[in-house]
């Protein structure tokens, strides 16, 4: 597979949906295959969260790409047919400009101050990149979670420019109780003595434990119980494998790990930032949500897991009739998945059949 | 589906309509009213390969169980909504009769007659029927609500539920005959077009 990573330069800068300006900024970009000659073929990938530009295939820095299961040769998302692209979204911490970038205006850490970004600015500057990358319209974009928050928005902002769009595992907005599991998250970041108001940058530090105690609440919300019985249960621990020496059973240690892991790896302010992307997302806004999906030309499939309880069938069958309400032609498809809310990440006959069908239709 | 079936079909689809299909299959009859009458069709249906089969078509489709989740997609306003050999096996044939006829204008039901002579001999004999048309044995059917024709409109009756047209079919895949006659007892298939 023809894989290409580059860091690429936006010198014109984007006005955010705060009203806030980056002067400039990078995005930190991987591409995956060929763009044909009519250039028909484009796919774009929107990562979800914690994600980020490698998609697919290994490398040293991020090993296995998040969607590599379905993106890849003779895969659902076939890198020999589609070119296919992701970038890591504005604010993130994989290499395009987020808090832990320098303001090249005053040559320090952003740190806290890097602005809000928003969803809407995730698109547009994904639309920045389609330009620059020459590409007139996608085939086909695509996401799970916050992804599929980016898949919708694309629609509803550049209808002429998709296709058709996949939306998996996710919402046309968090609900309450999204907004309240990320508060904890933000909460445990913020109160961690190291982050010392998001300017932890130049006392050298890193909110370690926040970050870690954040990633293992989210990684329980991404799990359903079901997932987490049969793999755990209530096994306990050998004693030479602990990570920790309080942990009695596995399930502990797994979320020890996993989240001692991840706190090397994100940045906190990067984390707080994406969280309140994820909140602050409402496709209907001041509008209904039939309202705010009334120029959308792409078709549309939207998938929901019944294991998934961070993000439930339900928020998909939201947009499903909103889209029905407007006479698009939309597809929803519940599955059972078996990784709760983790489940868009992961290949099954059924999900990857309907993918494949889906942007060969 | 049969080629009669779908001409009858066809011919009271409107050029351009708002179609929903419950119990869609593969998509076949939404792909052919798309192709002849340029609708806008959604498919209805509950199984993972049948629904795969829809996608592959370019058929918009709903994975639902429709005796669960009818009322959901109540504010979508559809010129038509068709039922085609799936009724029978409704747990509520008679609610969602009504929540059709509330979500759209007109629909189309299509049923097997349990009426039928070759089930009513079948019965008479003491077994429960199995003819071409009604294969399976009854512990592994899908058809756990069958009705006659006479059965059928009976409801219609009194649901008001009108009967603006009607089709019988007979064993031999065509209209007329004895199947117009008595079709209680002749037809293998009634078709009817309603309105509330």
């Amino acid at each position: 597979m023809k894989i290409e990573t580059k860091l690429i330069h936006f010198s014109k800068g984007i006005i955010l949906e705060s009203g806030e300006k980056l002067d400039s900024f990078d995005l930190m970009v991987e591409t995956y295959g060929d763009l044909n000659e009519n250039k028909s073929n484009a796919i774009l990938l929107c990562h979800a969260f914690s994600g980020n530009h490698h998609a697919a295939g290994k490398n040293d820095d991020f090993g296995v790409g998040w969607w590599d299961q379905l993106v890849g040769p003779d895969k659902p998302i076939d890198t020999n047919k589609y070119f296919v692209v992701c970038c890591n979204n504005l604010g993130g911490c994989a290499g395009s400009s987020g808090p832990a970038s320098t303001n090249s205006s005053s040559g320090k850490v952003f740190g806290k101050s890097f602005p809000q970004v928003s969803v809407l600015d995730w698109v547009n500057s994904q639309k920045m990149l389609m330009d620059e990358l020459n590409i007139d319209y996608w085939h086909f974009i695509a996401g799970g979670s916050l992804g599929g928050m980016q898949a919708l928005q694309w629609s509803i902002s550049y209808p002429d420019k998709v296709k058709k769009a996949g939306i998996f595992a996710a919402a046309a907005k968090s609900s309450s109780q999204n907004i309240a599991m990320n508060e904890v998250a933000r909460e445990s970041i913020r109160k961690d003595e190291n982050f010392h108001n998001g300017d932890y940058y130049e006392h050298k530090v890193i909110p370690k434990n926040g970050i870690k105690t954040a990633r293992m609440l989210g990684h329980i919300t991404y799990l359903s119980e079901e997932h987490m019985d049969s793999r755990f249960g209530r096994k306990f621990q050998d004693e030479g494998s602990k990570v920790e020496e309080s942990v009695s059973f596995e399930v502990e240690n797994y979320l020890q790990y996993k989240g001692e892991q991840f706190s090397e790896l994100f940045d906190a302010n990067s984390y707080i930032l994406m969280t309140k992307v994820m909140d602050s997302y409402d496709a209907g806004k001041d509008k209904t949500l039939v309202e705010a999906l009334k120029d959308v030309k792409a078709e549309l499939l939207i998938v929901g897991f019944y294991s998934d309880w961070l993000y439930p069938p339900e928020r998909g069958k939201e947009i499903q009739i909103a889209a029905m309400n407007n006479n698009i032609k939309s597809s929803f498809v519940v599955l059972q998945g078996d990784h709760g809310h983790d489940s868009f990440l992961f290949n099954s006959e059924t999900y990857s059949n309907l993918i494949s069908n889906f942007i060969e239709s | 589906m049969a080629t009669r079936l779908s001409k009858i079909i066809n011919s009271w689809v409107p050029e351009n309509s708002k179609v929903i299909d419950f119990g869609c299959g593969d998509g076949s009859l939404l792909k052919e009213l798309f192709e002849n009458k340029q609708v806008l069709g959604y498919g209805v249906e509950i199984n993972d390969l049948k629904i795969e089969k829809c996608i592959e078509k370019g058929i918009p489709v709903i994975k639902l169980d429709i005796d669960k989740g009818l009322n959901d997609f109540m504010s979508s306003n559809f010129d038509l909504s068709i039922m085609a050999r799936s009724i029978q096996c409704l747990k509520n044939p008679d609610l969602a009769l009504n929540r059709m006829l509330d979500l759209s204008k007109r629909c189309v039901v299509t049923l097997p007659n349990l009426g039928y002579w070759r089930c009513r001999i079948n019965l008479a004999s003491g077994k429960m029927p199995i003819t071409p048309e009604l294969p399976s044995s009854w512990y592994e059917t899908e058809n756990i609500h069958l009705c006659t024709i006479k059965d059928f409109e009976n409801l219609c009756l009194k649901e008001n539920i009108s009967i603006k047209d009607k089709v019988f079919i007979n064993r031999s895949g065509n209209q007329g005959g004895l199947s117009k006659i008595n079709p209680n007892l002749f037809a293998v298939e009634g078709v009817y077009l309603l309105e509330k």
